[in-house]
């Protein structure tokens, strides 16, 4: 393919920087954008999941 | 001077252009398969599609 023929075009120490720029960009956005429109990223990083696990196992308890 | 030996803008020649393009596609697989495990590691441990 032609593409490995890019850098005698652009200049490595500008097309790489901006390459990887663009992977961190959109990699945080999609992370960001994750955060933002769901409930469950902010539950499950303050220990969502656990309370949840916890809370049949102490129910079950309370029951007994 | 064949194509092969001529400098071009960038000051690189054709097998140093093909060179840096193979270690930047080797990076960017092994980004992806990091990225992949990651997601797997997602799916697996947090409430991600459930």
């Amino acid at each position: 393919m032609i593409y490995s023929k890019m850098w005698c075009v652009v200049k490595p120490s500008v097309g790489i920087p901006v390459f990887i720029a663009a992977v961190a960009i959109s990699s945080f956005s999609v992370h960001l954008a994750l955060t933002t429109n769901t409930t469950w990223v902010k539950d499950f990083l303050n220990g969502g999941t656990k309370v949840v696990a916890a809370a049949p196992a102490a129910d079950a308890a309370v029951k007994k | 001077m064949s194509n092969s030996d001529k400098v071009w803008p960038t000051g690189l020649t054709e097998a140093e252009s093909e060179e840096i393009h193979r270690n930047l596609i080797q990076g960017t697989q092994i980004f992806g398969m990091i990225a992949a495990f990651a997601h797997l590691l997602a799916y697996i441990y947090s409430p991600w599609l459930k």
